[in-house]
């Protein structure tokens, strides 16, 4: 069944066509890739999924139990509540907060209480703030970032901070994931970490992930699908051994890697 | 450890009472302005702070929220017959003319007001950002000192309003002052206190986990609005005249300066600031008058203060941003931590 559905989006800036009629389905459960070379448009579709851009042209579905809900006009917030979260391709952390704050702050949008309530702490809000603290550290521990919980989140190394980024996507409670470039500035070992996590915060959180990546190794381990986007336009999508054979993949790529 | 924190906090607050009591006894009127210019400069900054510091909004609207605040305090308590006496010119309208409030609704009518006005200025300016958000609050400021000129049938226009009954004392400023202090602690702990400092760190990412920018930026700027309301009808009623041009942009610029200086986002550093700041207006207004050395006279210059200030402020700004606290703020941590009879504890969560 899918649950995510990017109909024929355009954004343009001015004269340049950024992403042309990209069109994509994502299925409950899958994991699927987007490549493509430098400035492909591969940021700006997720931005036009998430709310970010409105496409020029176009429209974005999230269906639920036989809803179909579009989303085109939405804004980012709206999306996320729905159930759509994201990383950001240069790591966008609150930076002088601290890890704990960092989660904690994305379990805000399912808070019911008023701020009256929170504020003066009474017994309905207390039981939701356990329970985001709660649920909050039990993310941290399974992406084993508990020990450093009250560090400053800039504090943390690079690919800590990656995995941070997820944990605290994950704590809107997702039920599709958008990682942009997650291995960006990873080493070999390190991005294979990350491609083992991936594939399990997947399983345990019943997630369908839609994953921007360059490392074409990492992609074809791990996706089911790969769309394949170069100067806008998507020239090729289908099974990682599809794509690796693709005439117009190896071209495109030529001169990129 | 909570108890003994929640302990120590009472501790601390009568422990400020007896002092307040203290002051009252042993302290000339001149010295009780400052006090409760001091009281009232907390409850003006630490709203600033809420919207500037925490909230990351850069709104430089205060004077006309404190206008609006002062305004509405000082209509509802004045006495009808001192209403008739102010408003020669121009009879005031019937439904202000007979009103006279207590000061505690008329405070607090005062706050209502003054953020039901920020909730409305706020809709439409709040999409804005950085200096564009600046400079509309800076334009609604201005546009409410005109229009509280112009509507000389509930303003009195620029005569301004004289003999407004001087309420405000040190239990009205400080209470405030103390109240404002404890309701930005706990807000600031709730989950929208993080929301607000979530959009302060960066925006977009705020929105994309689900924080709906609009909702949480005109709360902030509402219940800022309703404390400066607030700190302007306790300076209103201290003061005893108002006029519009009192509410001009120096004092905006005044309560920036407590902020910028206290540290961005710091409750503590806030109200240590308003303290300081306040008192060393006063101080310094040495500078503006002449000083008599006995074998010199040194002329002085109308306005040095307000240069040193302003220096004061640029310094800060270049070479350290962080201001006396940062976003950092008092805990008893302090002292156990100094005394070191206590094993420091596990490290604190960064507020
Ligand atoms: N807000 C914007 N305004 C104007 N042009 C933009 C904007 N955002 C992206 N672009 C342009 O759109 C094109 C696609 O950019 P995009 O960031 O989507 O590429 P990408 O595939 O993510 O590249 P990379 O691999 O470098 O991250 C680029 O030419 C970029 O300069
Ligand atoms: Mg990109």
């Amino acid at each position: 069944m899918s649950i995510l559905r990017a109909d024929n989006i355009t954004m343009r800036f001015g004269g340049l066509v950024a992403v042309s009629k990209f069109d994509m389905t994502l299925n409950e459960g899958e994991i699927v890739g987007l490549i493509g070379p430098n400035g492909a448009g591969k940021t700006t579709a997720f931005n036009m999924i998430t709310g970010v851009y409105k496409p020029t042209e176009g429209s974005v579905f999230f269906q639920d139990d036989k809803r179909d809900i579009d989303i085109t006009q939405s804004r980012p917030d709206e999306i996320t509540k729905l159930g759509v979260a994201r990383t950001f391709q240069n790591i966008r952390l609150f930076k002088e907060l601290s890890v704990l704050d960092n989660v904690l702050i994305a379990n805000h949008l399912r808070l019911k209480s008023d701020v009256f309530s929170a504020m003066l702490t009474l017994p309905n809000y207390r039981k939701e703030e356990k329970a985001m603290y709660e649920k909050s550290i039990h993310l941290l521990e399974e992406v084993g970032l508990k020990e450093l919980m009250y560090e400053k989140s800039t504090s943390l190394p690079y690919g800590k901070q990656r995995r941070l980024e997820i944990a605290r996507a994950l704590a809107t409670n997702p039920k599709v994931l958008l990682l942009d470039e997650p291995a960006a500035g990873m080493n070999p070992k390190e991005s294979l970490e990350l491609m083992d996590f991936i594939a399990d915060i997947r399983e345990r959180f019943k997630l369908t992930i839609f994953m921007i990546e360059h490392h074409m190794q990492v992609v074809m381990g791990i996706c089911e699908r790969i769309f394949v986007l170069d100067h806008g336009i998507t020239i090729a999508q289908g099974t990682p051994s599809e794509i690796q054979n693709n005439e117009k993949v190896i071209e495109a790529y030529l001169g990129v890697d | 450890m909570k108890k003994e924190r929640i302990l120590l906090n009472i501790g601390a607050i009568l422990g400020f009472i007896i002092l307040l009591f203290i002051f009252n006894k042993t302290f000339d009127s001149y010295q009780m302005k400052i006090l409760n210019l001091c009281g009232i400069y907390i409850v003006l900054g630490l709203s600033m702070n809420l919207i500037n510091g925490f909230t990351g909004l850069f709104s430089l609207g205060h004077a006309g929220f404190m206008a609006v605040g002062a305004y509405t305090a000082g209509l509802l308590t004045m006495s009808p017959a001192m209403k008739e006496m102010n408003f020669f010119m121009k009879p005031i309208i019937p439904f202000l003319a007979k009103v006279e409030w207590p000061f505690l609704p008329a405070l607090l009518m005062a706050g209502v007001v003054t953020a039901f006005v920020g909730f409305l200025i706020g809709s439409p300016v709040l999409k804005l950002k950085d200096d564009y958000l600046a400079i509309a609050t800076l334009g609604f400021s201005e546009i409410i000192r005109v229009v509280f000129v112009n509507i000389q049938s509930v303003t009195n226009g620029a005569l301004g309003l004289k003999g407004l009954p001087t309420h405000t004392n040190i239990w009205w400023s400080w209470g405030t002052a103390m109240i404002t202090i404890v309701f930005m602690v706990f807000l600031m702990k709730s989950s929208y206190g993080r929301a607000f400092k979530a959009i302060r760190e960066d925006e977009i990412a705020a929105e994309a986990m689900g924080i709906s920018l609009f909702k949480h930026k005109v709360m902030s700027f509402t219940m800022g609005a309703f404390f400066a309301g607030v700190g302007g009808a306790l300076l209103g009623n201290l003061l005893g005249t108002i006029d519009p041009n009192m509410f001009r942009f120096v004092l905006t610029f005044n309560i920036l300066l407590i902020v910028v200086l206290g540290g961005i986002g710091s409750i503590t550093g806030t109200t240590i600031s308003a303290v300081i700041v306040t008192v060393a207006m006063e101080v310094l207004r040495v500078l503006d008058e002449t000083i008599n050395l006995g074998f010199v006279q040194i002329k002085g210059i109308p306005g040095m203060r307000m240069v040193i200030f302003s220096l004061l402020l640029m310094i800060v700004i270049l070479f350290y941003q962080q201001g006396l606290l940062g976003t950092n703020e008092f805990s008893w941590d302090w002292f156990s931590k100094i005394k070191g009879f206590k094993k420091t504890p596990k490290k604190e969560v960064k507020q």
